[in-house]
């Protein structure tokens, strides 16, 4: 292609990015098209990757073709393996895609589709799909380095510490506020919790069949695994209608709660092949194929959003939680837009597997820009919804009320109108009891996937269907890292705890293995607890926090890139850094500012607290509930104070370089010639 | 073939060769894509790891094999965190 053709090209894109932009944006009184979405995530990333990433590349980080990658040098087929980029961009999407980018925007479609859709695409294009793209490349060019290891050789002791508290407060308000999730989702639902239930004995079977039977054969298994999980929703369908079964599986929120606990335990002291593993190869085969089913359905249907671009809420008085669009959008849009947990994934397997140092670019940003993708599929699926009944299934009984004729006469005084019958039709049509309160964000995605599935494939006949299968699949997702979260929890504390007595860390001792299995559970199980029974749904006080964890744990991720590239002498070019690290630094003191000291109950815990002790007569319950936020305003204390603590080491790192008083000097594995090179050139 | 030995009035065999050119390499890329994808999926569901092993060990896949394999790589596995 010539160069005025590839100008032309771009200038189309632009232009008609621009456009989808505009029509997102200013559209006012009218529906759109989905699609408008679609083209302009399309249109901004492919200017962002042919663009901006190519700055990065060339300017910021000066990718070396030339230079070996750890995978290598050091290739020992086990961990460090040169490998296809492609190859490596499948492993690294599917590591870092989970339920949040699905969660997290329908939860945040209560301002309107704009708000949401404008951060995913500007927080991905210039936040997290750079954090991604040079952490990956700074733990290649650092012998596959983890983010916890670089913080502490580049920042100081201060950086590595605050990262592995980061990493385990994030775990734990992660694995709550997703149990938390799959309890709202699952409760006086017998087909989902039979369906949910029969994952276990699959996967106990897949692990046995691999094991024993075809060692090895994973995606055989998988495959074998997905057709038995098929059968699971079809069997549910009966679970649900047979009077005599279906209250063995028909559980109350606190019954839920409980079983998943346990089952958390047991998952972390179980070996791994025989529950964590095929479960996760389950999650990631139901996972890949649905993310790319749903991709199908709305480039066929191309649906209308019925929500409106700005709701009323963005004022801060939302159902779902309260909060005004700063900082609380930017919280719970996480890992859409950017994520301090990909930072993990970026510094974990994925650079012992890069094999030319060019390529973090296509693995590092591309695989976010996927990503984020995701999250405006999500998006979509929820604003196909007409928005009284996306109120309807996402806001809490304690904000709309208990009963139907309530809680429509509220969402309705609201402006948009919704009926019991026809709630009531909708909660039939997907074989559910009721879909009223079903807070948390899953039932409402899974009832906008369904919608959109039965309008391409299937027709109403089969919404129920799609409906178990879409919170299956979140269901599954939430569980995979619930399980795989407890036990990555575990051997972080057995680390901790081994340097103060030894037998402690043996990751294959038995009391170790169940004392620090318990701590775990114990952690995120309070967590869980204290949302089942708040009265105000606790996915209202734990989303905030876990985004708030993560964004920390982001920022660690940035300051570290910061420091590093303010070390490598190209001071100039750190604001690519720097500029999403002030911004998340803003966003996470103001949320975390908000959820401690506000005077409105719903949003500050302290608020909260005194008017739980000033309004109602003393009990133990209500002790419990104002100790429980007394705790959210602790920990949420804690975790800005841990940013503030490594932001001032860095800034002292930085302006001791750039002032001259420190010699810039960073760490990286010296440089060796790749044989790759050559082999290209014969 | 190039187009100046082709005689006058056989237009058509140069078109009919690069279309078979053409057919070819769409089926080569297409070939090729599968095979890109299937080795993606081998590595994400750890079927490449296994393959590695065995080589590495010198040996081939059986019950003990595979449980081998499972010690040493579901350590590594159990210790990767799974994203949000």
């Amino acid at each position: 292609m010539t160069k005025s053709i590839r100008i032309l090209v771009w200038l189309g894109v632009s232009i008609l990015g621009a456009l989808a932009l505009g029509t997102i944006a200013l559209h006012r009184g009218e529906q759109i098209n989905a699609m408008w979405l679609v083209v302009a995530a399309v249109c901004a990333y492919s200017l962002g990757y042919r663009f901006y990433s190519k700055f990065v590349s060339a300017k910021v980080l000066a990718l070396d073709a030339q230079r070996a990658t750890p995978a290598e040098r050091l290739e020992d087929g086990r961990d460090f393996v040169p490998t296809n980029k492609w190859v490596v961009f499948g492993h690294h999407f599917a590591a870092i895609a989970g339920p949040g980018p699905l969660v997290g925007p329908v939860l945040a479609a209560q301002f309107g589709y704009l708000p949401g859709t404008l951060w995913i695409l500007a927080g991905a294009v210039f936040g997290g799909c750079v954090q991604d793209f040079v952490i990956l490349l700074f733990s290649v060019r650092r012998d596959g380095r983890s983010l916890t290891e670089m913080a502490r050789e580049e920042i100081g002791v201060v950086g590595g510490f605050v990262a592995y508290v980061a990493v385990i407060s994030i775990i734990v308000i992660l694995l709550g506020a997703g149990a938390l999730i799959v309890v709202n989702a699952l409760k006086s639902s017998p087909w989902g919790v039979f369906t949910i239930a029969m994952t276990i004995p699959i996967a106990l079977l897949m692990g046995f069949y691999l094991r024993h039977l075809r060692p090895g054969k994973v995606l055989e298994v998988s495959f074998l695994g997905f057709v038995l999980v098929m059968l699971a929703i079809w069997g549910g369908q009966w679970v649900s209608q047979t009077p005599t079964v279906a209250p063995w599986f028909t559980l109350t929120a606190p019954a839920l709660a409980i079983v998943i606990i346990i089952y958390g335990f047991a998952a972390s002291a179980l070996p791994v092949w025989l529950l964590l593993a095929p479960r996760d190869y389950l999650s990631t085969f139901v996972k890949l194929g649905t993310i790319g089913l749903l991709a199908l359905g709305i480039i066929v249907l191309r649906p209308t959003l019925h929500m409106p671009p700005l709701t009323r809420f963005v004022d801060g008085s939302g159902p779902i939680f309260a909060g005004k669009i700063f900082p609380f959008a930017f919280i719970t849009i996480a890992c859409g837009a950017i994520s301090g947990f990909h930072s993990l994934i970026s510094s974990g397997t994925t650079p012992k597997l890069i094999r030319r140092e060019p390529e973090t670019r296509m693995v590092g940003y591309g695989a976010m820009m996927a990503e984020s993708m995701v999250a405006i599929m999500a998006t979509i699926a929820c604003c196909v919804l007409q928005p009284g009944i996306y109120f309807a299934i996402n806001s809490p009984a304690g904000v709309v009320g208990q009963l139907p004729e309530t809680a429509v006469a509220t969402i309705s005084g609201w402006g948009f109108p919704v009926t019991a019958a026809g709630m009531h039709a909708l909660a039939q049509a997907v074989g559910e009891q009721t879909l009223f309160n079903r807070t948390g964000g899953a039932p409402a995605f899974a009832v906008g996937m369904a919608h959109i599935f039965s309008s391409s494939l299937g027709g109403q006949a089969v919404m129920a269907i799609w409906y178990h299968f879409a919170i299956m699949f979140e269901a599954l997702f939430i569980l995979t890292v619930l399980d795989a979260g407890t036990r990555v929890g575990r051997f972080m504390v057995q680390d901790a705890l081994g340097h103060i007595w030894k037998p402690l860390g043996r990751t294959s001792w038995y009391p170790s293995i169940l004392a620090t299995s318990a701590l775990i559970v114990a952690a995120w199980g309070s967590f869980l607890w204290q949302g089942v029974k708040d009265p105000l749904g606790g996915i209202n006080s734990l989303w905030p926090l876990f985004g708030i964890c993560n964004q920390l744990l982001a920022t660690v991720a940035l300051c570290v890139a910061t420091t590093i590239i303010v070390k490598m002498g190209k001071a100039r070019y750190s604001p690519v850094t720097l500029v999403p690290l002030l911004w998340l630094v803003a966003v996470t003191f103001t949320a975390s500012w908000h959820k401690i000291f506000d005077p409105n109950p719903r949003i500050g815990f302290l608020a909260h607290a005194r008017q739980l002790a000033s309004s109602a007569t003393p009990s133990p319950e209500i002790s419990r509930l104002i100790l429980n936020d007394r705790l959210d305003a602790a920990v949420a204390g804690v975790l800005v104070c841990m940013v503030a603590l490594i932001l001032l080491e860095s800034i002292s790192v930085w302006v001791s370089v750039v002032s001259g008083r420190m010699q810039a000097r960073v760490r990286e594995a010296p440089f060796v010639p790749t044989r790759f090179a050559a082999e290209e050139r014969v | 073939m190039s187009s100046s030995t082709v005689k006058p009035g056989s237009n058509a065999r140069p078109t009919a060769e690069r279309w078979s050119r053409r057919t070819r390499a769409s089926s080569t890329w297409f070939a090729g894509s599968i095979r890109l994808f299937l080795s993606a999926l081998r590595e994400i569901f750890d079927e490449s790891a296994y393959a590695r092993f065995l080589a590495r060990h010198s040996i081939s896949s059986c019950p003990d094999a595979y449980a081998a394999f499972l010690r040493e790589h579901g350590a590594a596995k159990a210790r990767r965190p799974k994203c949000c």
